[in-house]
């Protein structure tokens, strides 16, 4: 029975041409999706690795210079564009590209892709996620909202009743009609993708297990879609109310909870403005350590310490330069207040993320699209995880030239220069992203919220057609 | 084939069905009479296993339907007053459906086969439903009944809404399925019709069933009488 019904239920979609016309567009929309993404992709992997060789040279090549004076001249760290953002952009497009590496300061990323978007970007791009998240799901809407009344409305599950129909039977073969078509469309859609990765040059992290495994969120996520759909088609009494009893769910699932989310989570764990940021960081740095300022408590007191470590009486009889010393001292000190704050701007981040994972209790969206955002490595914590590496990078960057200038010049020696070949022996940035299991372990909870709404809403589903 | 025993259905105050006993047997067809209301749809509905009675019994092939919904389906036919089938899906494709849930696997031929034994034009068996006229979706239920082997075939109206033509054509293959040991019950407004294919015929009033006839043992007059007189309409005609 499940079979015959898939069958007849598949040829009835078939056959109608609003149905074909709405694959058609669907399978458009997203080739050109696809496409866009893919050029994009492509475009801003060749602008990074352009931008980090000819900064690299810039680097490389500055010639005979003070160490300190090159920490402030600094260098970039460019964040690497991940081949899944092709499938979902994440907030990639509003946190920037590069982090600008400097001396005493830790600086957030800049040239992010909405600041270089006119005003014509708040009509938002078409991107595969867009359709993923969306349109698939009003799809399935469209597919699936009279799969149950229109038997009433048409008289035909008299006949059927007649037959001696076993209802979950009957109802799990219209299930699998409904789900076949939505699980080719997006099969397509990750094989187009994953053959468009393979393809192209520097690969980056693309493996195909991601790939698979934003899949798999994803099928998840239109099977929520389908029980709840059907759900609402068994229960409903006519097709209209069927259809506009889905559409509600879509609103509310998609537009108004992560909109709400999002005002709910900012509400209750607000991020500090940048000013006021800007102002702790500047109230903590002037109670430390400054290392530009020779004269302070501070430094004094570090004087005195140093000048009793090395049982010498001036800084001049010490075996480096206290100078730069002193500089390295002041960088981690300044280190220390940036990981400070940066840790409470995370912990506000982790807050929201919790309150958001508590209302995808309202909302298959909301554990969806962090898994999605996660996979792709487009996600906040990917970003924060990038930062950190820039951070840790710019920590070991400023010890490195700070060390040259204390082994190789003397207390108040600020003419001192480093050779032209210095600049070449501070290793290259390289970050490696976190592995997939490791995401896949610090998503566990929407994991499961994720396969709690499929348990939940198939069980209701197949309960519900006892009903028939 | 089709016993109630006592069979009765109230809604709230209302008795739709009251004390109603009939049979018919293998070979039979019992054409339930009387006007809209009288019962005769509720008892079809019970036979179904749609609606459970309020007390007696609907019994197929032996079997209590209250006790045994599913497995009496698989002994019955049904074609409501409009047969609806899938109008994007052709006869043979209907026909395959409706057999197939019914659990009979059928070949091609054998489909086809069904169809022409209905009296559906061959023309017509790709064709789809929503080109179908009310008798040729009528013969496509017949087919159904061949298909199923069915012992009981239960009618509620089947040739309201046809032409003369096409009721009689109706007609016909209700003989055939008596001839094969169907046991047909059939409840109609059409009395020239009940006259021509029923072995037995009864009149149903408020519910019960009042009189009951030997189809053979009456004329047509006869019976128009007799369904008149229990309908209260003798004080009109005299």
């Amino acid at each position: 029975m499940i079979i015959k019904t898939f069958y007849k239920e598949s040829k009835e979609l078939w056959r109608d041409g609003r149905v074909r016309i709405t694959f058609a567009i669907v399978v458009l929309l997203l080739g050109i999706a696809v496409w866009i993404s893919a050029r994009q992709y492509q475009n801003i992997n060749e602008q990074h690795q352009i931008a980090q060789k000819a900064e690299r040279e810039v680097w490389d090549n500055q010639g005979e210079k003070n160490p300190h004076s090159a920490a402030h001249y600094g260098t970039y760290a460019f964040k690497p564009k991940y081949p899944l953002s092709l499938v979902d952009q994440g907030v990639d497009k509003y946190v920037g590209s590069s982090i600008f590496l400097e001396a005493h300061k830790r600086n957030e990323a800049q040239f992010s892709a909405a600041a270089d978007q006119t005003g014509l970007s708040r009509f938002g791009d078409l991107t595969p996620d867009f359709i993923l998240l969306f349109i698939i799901p009003l799809l399935i809407i469209l597919l699936g909202y009279n799969t149950f009344t229109k038997e009433r409305e048409m008289g035909t599950l008299t006949l059927l009743k007649s037959q001696g129909i076993t209802p979950w039977k009957w109802a799990l073969g219209k299930w699998t009609a409904l789900f076949l078509p939505v699980l080719l469309i997006t099969a397509l859609l990750f094989l187009i993708t994953g053959l468009v990765l393979s393809n192209l040059k520097d690969f980056g992290v693309f493996n195909w297990q991601s790939l698979f495994s934003l899949f798999l969120v994803y099928i998840g996520y239109y099977i929520i879609f389908i029980n709840i759909v059907l759900f609402i088609s068994l229960k409903a009494t006519k097709s209209g109310i069927a259809l506009v009893l889905s559409l509600s769910v879509w609103i509310l699932a998609c537009l108004a909870a992560p909109k709400a989310a999002s005002n709910i989570a900012e509400a209750k764990h607000p991020y500090p403005t940048r000013q006021e940021f800007a102002a702790n960081v500047l109230k903590d740095k002037q109670n430390g350590l400054d290392g530009h300022n020779p004269w302070s408590k501070e430094s004094k007191l570090l004087e005195q310490e140093v000048l009793a470590e090395y049982g010498v009486d001036s800084i001049h009889k010490l075996p480096f330069n206290f100078d730069a010393y002193r500089m390295q001292k002041g960088e981690e000190h300044e280190a220390e207040i940036y990981f400070k704050h940066y840790n409470y701007l995370k912990d506000q981040y982790s807050k929201q993320s919790d309150l958001y994972q508590s209302l995808a209790l309202v909302s298959p969206y909301l554990p969806t699209r962090f898994l999605s955002m996660a996979i792709a490595r487009t996600d906040y914590t990917a970003h924060w995880d990038f930062s950190d590496a820039a951070e840790d990078y710019r920590i070991a960057t400023q010890k490195f030239l700070n060390a040259n200038f204390a082994e190789n010049s003397s207390y108040g020696e600020w003419g001192y220069r480093a050779d032209a070949d210095f600049w070449k022996k501070l290793p290259d940035f390289s970050y490696t992203p976190p592995k997939l299991n490791a995401i896949l372990s610090s998503n566990a909870s929407n994991l499961w919220i994720l396969g709690a709404w499929m348990a939940v809403s198939f069980a209701l589903f197949l309960i519900t057609t006892k009903t028939v | 084939m089709i016993s109630t025993n006592k069979l009765t259905k109230k809604f709230g105050d209302f008795t739709a069905v009251d004390n109603l006993t009939l049979s018919v047997k293998e070979g039979e067809i019992l054409c339930l009479l009387g006007a809209n209301g009288a019962g005769k749809s509720t008892t079809i509905n019970m036979l179904l296993g749609f609606i459970k009675p309020t007390s007696g019994t609907a019994e197929i092939h032996g079997l209590d339907v209250a006790k045994n919904n599913l497995k009496t389906k698989e002994f019955i036919t049904y074609i409501p007053e409009n047969l609806m089938l899938y109008p994007s899906l052709t006869a043979v494709e209907n026909l395959d459906y409706f057999a197939g849930i019914a659990g009979k696997e059928l070949s091609p031929q054998m489909l086809t086969d069904f169809l022409k034994e209905a009296g559906l034009q061959e023309e017509a068996f790709q064709k789809r439903i929503s080109t179908f006229s009310k008798g040729m979706r009528q013969k496509v239920g017949i087919a159904l009944a061949l298909a199923k082997d069915t012992k009981v075939l239960l009618l509620d109206e089947p040739t309201s809404g046809l032409d003369p033509k096409a009721s009689n054509e109706f007609g016909e293959l209700l003989q055939k399925l008596k001839n094969k040991g169907v046991a047909i019950l059939m409840a109609t407004h059409d009395l020239f019709r009940a006259k021509e294919v029923a072995t037995h015929i009864g009149i149903m009033k408020d519910g019960k069933l009042r009189q009951q006839f030997v189809a053979e043992n009456i004329s047509l007059p006869e019976l128009e009488k007799a369904y008149l007189d229990t309908m209260n309409y003798k004080e009109a005609l005299s």
